[in-house]
């Protein structure tokens, strides 16, 4: 037996006239723009914290930063709750107390963080406009406790406008 | 049950209908004879074939026989009275109509909750001093020309420079204005932000945001716990 011809591989079956459109394409395309809004999107509640407004900013990426988020109570303006690490959980938040204790919870915070990831090269800390400007200088004091936070440089987080 | 014989009690039974496929009636006894016929086949689909050209079946193409409609029995049964043009869907294949809603849908909704705010941030120089300062640099140790603003406990700022007095802002508005003015008249590089740590850390952004938009190479933080 020869290589005949005889042998046909199946046709794609696709009737160019029957006037319908071939819709395969559209939906690859929407497939992958789903994808990549998928990917893009991202649903932590970092909205929560209403950020300073500033018309300039620098694009620091999250995650080669070690973050610390300083929120304050909406009804009372003295409580307010400093969270170690992007997530505003209860195990993240450090438990109140005097200064220094916090201070130094943050500087091991900090130390830890910079010794366990090498890719975060600063310390980022997201406060909300209405915490007083002592606490972001207590957390300020705290980085600086830890060794490794001293020779990193230090962003604040803001909300950038027109 | 076949679309033959379904149409046929429609046409002797139901109301008189006008779809384009409707059997007349008039050719009731070839159909039983082309039923006849596939069935000794026992080949549905070779029932549904069209008319070859045997001399038979151009006998009854003669006298106005199209042939059996070709149509699988699952869709007939769905058949009301009013033909619709339906058509085939091949069974081997997947109807992806409705995956494809479901797509347009979540990409719709992914477009919409995307947020493309991208992080930004100010940097900022670490603390030198534990404590906040208490007491007031002296003037005179400034030799470069400066513009200084004070933030007071109650969020209040002042605007000062080497030559001129301090004047009170109290809107972020007034202090921007003060500010780009003094930057203005005088060759001053440098700002000097004094807070107060009972002042909020937006008025400190602001003053800050200031400085950056005025040019002012050199931005620097104090606080103090003094009420000015």
């Amino acid at each position: 037996m020869t290589s005949d011809t005889n042998i046909e591989l199946p046709k794609r079956k696709r009737n160019k006239d029957d006037g319908e459109l071939d819709i395969t394409p559209m939906i690859d395309v929407t497939f992958l723009l789903l994808a990549f809004f998928v990917v893009v999107s991202k649903m932590d509640p970092q909205a929560a914290v209403e950020l300073p407004k500033a018309s300039y900013g620098e694009s620091v990426p999250d995650k080669n930063c070690v973050t610390l988020i300083v929120v304050v109570d909406k009804d009372d303006e003295t409580k307010i709750s400093i969270f170690k690490g992007r997530s505003m959980s209860d195990d993240s938040r450090i438990p109140d107390g005097d200064e220094e204790t916090q201070e130094e919870e943050i500087g091991n915070f900090v130390e830890n963080e910079l010794a366990a990831h090498p890719t975060k090269q600063a310390i980022l800390i997201k406060a909300a406009g209405r915490v007083k400007t002592g606490m972001v200088e207590m957390v300020k004091r705290g980085v600086g406790q830890s060794e490794l936070g001293k020779s990193r440089k230090i962003y604040v987080g803001i909300e950038e406008e027109q | 049950m076949s679309k033959k014989k379904k149409q046929k009690k429609d046409s002797e039974n139901g109301p008189p209908s006008f779809g384009l496929n409707e059997p007349t009636g008039q050719f009731a006894d070839l159909d039983d004879e082309m039923k006849s016929r596939a069935q000794s086949k026992s080949d549905a689909h070779k029932m549904a074939t069209p008319l070859t050209n045997n001399p038979e079946d151009l006998k009854f193409k003669q006298m106005g026989w199209k042939g059996i409609d070709e149509s699988t029995p699952e869709e007939e049964e769905l058949e009301d009275n009013v033909a619709f043009e339906k058509k085939d869907i091949p069974e081997d294949e997947l109807d992806m109509t409705p995956m494809v809603d479901v797509t347009f849908l979540l990409l719709i909704f992914f477009m919409v909750t995307a947020s493309f705010t991208l992080q930004k941030s100010l940097e900022q120089p670490h603390t030198k001093s534990d404590a906040p300062s208490t007491n007031v640099q002296p003037d005179e140790e400034i030799k470069d020309d400066y513009i200084q603003v004070n933030i007071d406990q109650n969020n209040t700022f002042y605007v000062t420079t080497r030559d001129s007095d301090e004047t009170e802002c109290p809107s972020d508005s007034e202090m921007r204005a003060r500010v780009k003015d003094a930057k203005l008249n005088s060759s001053a590089t440098r700002l000097i932000i004094k807070a107060h740590v009972d002042s909020y850390h937006a008025k400190v952004i602001t003053a800050w945001d200031t400085g950056v938009v005025n040019d002012m190479n050199e931005i620097e933080i104090q606080t103090t716990d003094e009420d000015f």
